[in-house]
């Protein structure tokens, strides 16, 4: 049941790491990483504050439109190129086509962020020489994968049943408001004027909604000084969240791809 | 001698804004004989690539039944049987032969190196096993296809549009290979708009036009009625004439007198009588009924067809 | 799988809603999820002695059974939310998702260049959009106060004083949102202590508030004590004095770095020198109900103010004036305003009446503040304020001059005469125990008007002069020149 994923997955990864737009995107990212220390020097007072902050972005964003770019043409493609017929063709089911081309997703998407990652630890260390704080910078873009595999498989499961443009906005629509209404939902479940329907409605919204403001953890390892509770818990919670999340688009996304004309 | 294919009042809908609901594929009833290259022709838009599509399970029928090889479609156990080369096939570039052998080879459990080389060598890629896709002609793209339908060792394999677009020396390299497949033993099911070539290899073929089967049968059945021209020297017109043979035209040319008649008479007998009154053969030419004219007779009486949703079987009469 | 129906959908949509029910426990807790608002900060000790402060719930918040990660993320991960009027930022910044450190960090940056160029107007909105995208990032907050408090001046480096209430309001911004760190509690409160220079017991609740938290270094952290003094606590001042001496002795005997024993050693120096001061001045002999008799603050000295303001030119105004200490170091507060310039007191403002970081200040109101340096018992000082039509835009018909003088803020020489309440310091005629709660302070004030500012109409050939009744020109002859007139100022005492 597996092997057809893995192998499917595998080729996915293989077919990613050489789409050019993708690695566009990794190059400008990777080069905005290096020549952020520059950047930090240039700032009032607060070197290393902007430095980190810099760099935790320009990873986040450089992930999400990998993320997105990588997703959203995955199946269409692959039905407009009719490869997937040959798939299909053979003893694979469709859940499993789906699965596989998501690991696959997720796969590159980790080599990408662990390269992106990876610099971004070399540069920080080359600045600042300070190799203490490094594992308190790690712990971002480790969240952030988390973030990115589900962004994935919200991309993935809307690709199911629209185009890759509408999917591009849709997706990349759900990341901005998965990531700002968490502080907003506070400000109307806090405000006394809010009328009880508007914070029911509101609780709705931040359940069904993927929260990807979960992950946006850097602020503390930005400022340093804030204490944070029950850290690992805290991960852990998030992480299973993210897992169950994605299982549950997958699963959504397998019906509906069931019955889809292809 | 068991059905490979075998399908009933099988139908597919599909709704447009413009027309409303239409039948792309209408209560086909299609039947495959196990160890025959069976041609499957239409004109674009006909019905073709969702009736495989259909009996691949890629997509659903929305009405009657199918059965491939004795299993009902959607049994995923008959894809471990069967194989697919789509039409203008695109394969992941970045793989080589050999790489792509092995990805397909995985869906189905199978790691065998040794198999991989054979089939290359068996569809003549062995020495370009390590370029990349992207480095194939498009008849290497193609025969690397044939190549990824026999891993499963298929006992049908669907073949669409097998030659399209390739020169006459890869047509013939396909072709020999779609032959040596049913000398293996194997059915073989092939879309196709190049008549000439399913002419030369097809046992049985059907003709789909608008969603409905408008002839099906064995192609020698179906290509019968043909008509052959004897030019005959020192005999008259009359005398000719006077043969009483049915459907038949005779006039004078220069250096003769051309008979044309239908093949079902009984030419060597004419030709004798004529020697036996000192008459000479000038030359005998056959104009046999070619599929292409059957095609097109099909695809142009279509409506009439159509309004009688019938198949018309021509079975063979002993001679 | 069905021919026509294709999957089974009904293990697959009970794999959803289990997905779904889970992810909706993990998000949301079960029992109530307290708010960002409902915790509070508390220092607890850790096993090896050191102190962390930490956000716990206040008391009378339930715990719930389990916290939801978003109740979490509000606690912990949150950039905080800066009230703004109208919308919050999160809902103004729509497009900025979870970038908005790298964007604060970015205008940061941009600001920068505008510090070089002096182009002070254009980094006020950057200060306050980076402080909005970002509110942990306290060097901003205290770049900001700095800034707003200190950098707008006039020609003669005068400053702005309107904006002090902006830069105070900034402080307690970033207070409240970075409220586990010592450094904006401290920061505002050296904007009370040095730049506003009176109201110290202001400087002394927010240097209170910047002791609770335990990140704050030993050298700042003896600051409270001048504080005190300043704010008339000197026995609280002494006894922290003692506190913190014991505590760094304490430490400078744990570990014998050099900063760890300079600070013991200036703690021993302030503390002798304050016992010191404490008894010459009297203060131990008042408590205990002693004469005063053979102190240093009895009997209490007569500054004999007088002064002189002449409207030379238009906006440029001359005081001069007696104060009988001889000793350098007397400053006179000068103060002239608008007659109804908002939340203002005698020799100032209500500089703490928003909780609104507004960046843009009554800039139709004017509020010029000049200490004025007394030698020789006399001071003279030309306050040009032509230059600066933006800063003393003198819109309003009426306006005040205000002098005042608080022994409070006297160096040490001249506080060991005057004492930290005045009780060694009197003045004849403008002696004022009511502008300042507690303490005996010189203040008087007059009204002007803004045609004797601009010297326009009646007064285009008059110069306005205002003087005390007992104001004396430095060759001792009464004041009287035809072309001038005149405004007496009135004296509480007869002579």
């Amino acid at each position: 049941m597996f092997k057809p994923i893995a192998s499917i997955a595998a080729t996915t990864v293989g077919e990613a790491i050489r789409r050019k737009v993708l690695l566009i995107i990794l190059l400008i990212g990777v080069l905005f990483l290096v020549v952020a220390p520059g950047l930090g020097m240039l700032s009032a007072r607060s070197e290393t504050t902007v430095l980190r902050g810099m760099m935790l972005g320009i990873i986040q964003l450089t992930s999400a439109v990998i993320a997105i770019v990588l997703t959203v043409y995955m199946i269409p493609n692959e039905i407009e190129r009719r490869t997937i017929y040959t798939i299909l063709s053979k003893p694979v089911q469709r859940w499993q086509f789906l699965v596989g081309k998501y690991f696959g997703a997720v796969s590159a998407l980790l080599m990408m962020m662990t390269l992106m990652t990876s610099v971004l630890v070399f540069t920080f260390w080359l600045q600042q020489r300070d190799a203490s704080a490094i594992p308190d910078l790690i712990k971002a873009p480790v969240m952030y994968f988390v973030q990115m595999s589900l962004l994935a498989a919200v991309a993935i499961f809307f690709s199911t049943f629209v185009s890759p443009l509408v999917n591009f906005f849709l997706s990349g629509g759900l990341y901005l408001l998965g990531s700002l209404f968490a502080p907003f939902f506070q400000t109307l479940q806090e405000s006394q004027g809010t009328p009880q329907a508007a914070k029911i409605f509101a609780q709705l919204v931040n359940t069904i909604l993927p929260n990807f403001a979960n992950y946006n953890i850097q602020n503390p390892i930005i400022n340093p000084g804030q204490q944070i509770q029950n850290e690992s818990s805290y991960y852990l919670q998030v992480t299973v969240y993210g897992v169950l999340y994605i299982a549950g688009l997958l699963v959504a996304g397998t019906i509906v791809f069931d019955r889809r004309e292809v | 001698m068991a059905a490979a294919i075998e399908t009933k009042q099988l139908t597919k809908t599909y709704k447009s804004r413009i027309h409303g609901k239409i039948n792309v594929v209408d209560s086909l009833d299609l039947h495959v004989e196990e160890g025959e290259i069976f041609g499957f022709l239409g004109p674009n838009g006909a019905g073709k690539t969702t009736t495989i599509k259909m009996l691949l399970s890629i997509i659903y029928p929305d009405a009657g039944e199918g059965y491939v090889l004795g299993k009902e479609i959607g049994d995923m156990s008959v894809h471990r049987l069967i194989s697919y080369v789509p039409e203008r096939p695109y394969y992941y570039e970045h793989m080589t032969g050999l790489e792509l052998l092995k990805f397909y080879a995985s869906l189905f459990g199978i790691n065998d190196q040794a198999l991989f080389v054979r089939l290359l060598e068996k569809v003549n890629l062995h020495r370009d096993m390590s370029k990349t896709i992207s480095q194939y002609s498009k008849g290497m793209q193609q025969r690397v296809g044939l190549a990824q339908a026999l891993l499963n060792d298929p006992k049908l394999m669907f073949l669409d549009e097998p030659t399209g677009g390739l020169d006459p020396i890869a047509h013939r390299e396909i072709r020999d290979l779609i032959l040596s497949f049913r000398e293996e033993g194997r059915t073989v099911f092939i879309s196709s708009h190049e008549l000439s070539e399913v002419e030369l290899i097809c046992d049985r073929v059907a003709i789909i036009n608008k969603g409905v089967i408008a002839r099906q049968g064995k192609l020698t059945d179906l290509l019968r009625g043909g008509r052959v021209e004897v030019t005959f020297e020192g005999v008259t017109e009359q005398w000719l004439k006077d043969k009483g043979m049915r459907d038949s035209h005779v006039r004078t040319i220069a250096g003769g007198v051309l008979l044309d008649t239908t093949e079902e008479e009984d030419i060597n007998a004419l030709i004798d009588a004529a020697r036996s009154n000192s008459g000479r053969i000038v030359s005998i030419v056959p104009r046999r009924k070619r599929l292409e004219d059957l095609f097109i007779q099909t695809v142009t009486d279509a409506p009439a067809a159509a309004a009688k949703k019938t198949i018309t079987v021509e079975e063979s009469t002993s001679v | 799988m069905s021919m026509t129906s294709g999957i089974n959908r009904t293990p697959l949509l009970g794999a959803i809603v289990g997905c779904a029910l889970g992810v909706f426990v993990l998000q949301n807790g079960i029992g109530t999820q307290p708010t960002g608002k409902q915790y509070e900060s508390v220092t607890e000790t850790l096993k090896n002695g050191n102190t962390r402060t930490v956000k716990k719930l206040k008391a009378g918040v339930a715990t719930p059974a389990f916290q939801g990660i978003s109740s979490s993320w509000q606690r912990d991960f949150n950039q905080g939310t800066v009230e703004t009027q109208g919308l919050s930022p999160d809902q103004l910044l729509f497009a900025l998702a979870g970038f908005r450190e790298m964007i604060a960090g970015i205008l940061w940056v941009r600001a920068d260049s505008f510090f070089d160029s002096g182009n002070y107007d254009a980094i006020l909105p950057i200060i306050r959009l980076v402080t909005v995208l970002d509110p942990k990032q306290i060097d901003v907050y205290a770049t900001g106060m700095w800034h707003i408090g200190y950098n707008f001046t006039d020609e003669e480096q005068r400053s702005d004083r309107r904006y002090i209430p902006s830069a105070l309001a900034l402080g307690k911004e970033g207070a409240r949102n970075n409220s586990l760190t010592y450094e904006m509690f401290f920061e505002t409160g050296w904007m009370w202590y040095h730049k506003i220079d009176d109201d110290y017991s202001n400087a002394v609740k927010w240097f209170e508030l910047a002791q609770e938290r335990p990140d704050m270094i030993p050298a700042r952290r003896n600051l409270i004590t001048n504080a005190y003094e300043r704010d008339g606590k000197v026995d609280k001042s002494l006894d922290t004095l003692f506190k913190l001496y014991e505590t760094a002795g304490k430490k400078a005997k744990e570990d014998a770095a050099f900063g760890n024993k300079q600070n013991r050693d200036t703690l021993e120096n302030k503390l002798d020198t304050t016992l010191v001061r404490m008894v010459q001045r009297g203060w131990f002999a008042g408590k205990d109900g002693r004469p005063l008799t053979g102190y240093d603050v009895n009997p209490p000295f007569d500054t004999g103010f007088s002064a002189k303001v002449t409207v030379t030119e238009a906006r440029v105004l001359r005081f001069e004036g007696t104060w009988n200490v001889l000793p350098v170091g007397t400053r006179i507060r000068a103060v002239l305003r608008d007659a109804d310039f908002p939340n203002a007191k005698p020799a100032g403002m209500e500089w703490d009446f928003s909780n609104d970081v507004n960046l843009d200040p009554p800039r139709d109101k004017t509020f010029m503040q000049e200490q004025l340096f007394v030698r020789n018992q006399r001071f003279n000082k030309k306050v040009d304020m032509s230059k600066d039509p933006t800063m003393y835009p003198f819109t309003s018909k009426d306006y005040v001059i205000e002098f005042y003088y608080n022994p409070r803020s006297a160096p040490p020489h001249i506080q060991d005469k005057f004492s930290w309440n005045g009780e060694g310091f009197t003045d004849k005629n403008f002696l004022n125990t009511q502008v300042r709660e507690g303490q005996r302070v010189m203040y008087t004030s007059v009204k002007i008007s803004k045609d004797q500012l601009l010297r326009r109409g009646d007064w285009r050939e008059k110069v306005p002069v205002i003087k005390t009744a007992n104001y004396l020109d430095k060759d001792g002859k009464a004041y009287n020149q035809a072309d001038q007139v005149t405004i007496d100022l009135p004296s509480l005492r007869a002579n």
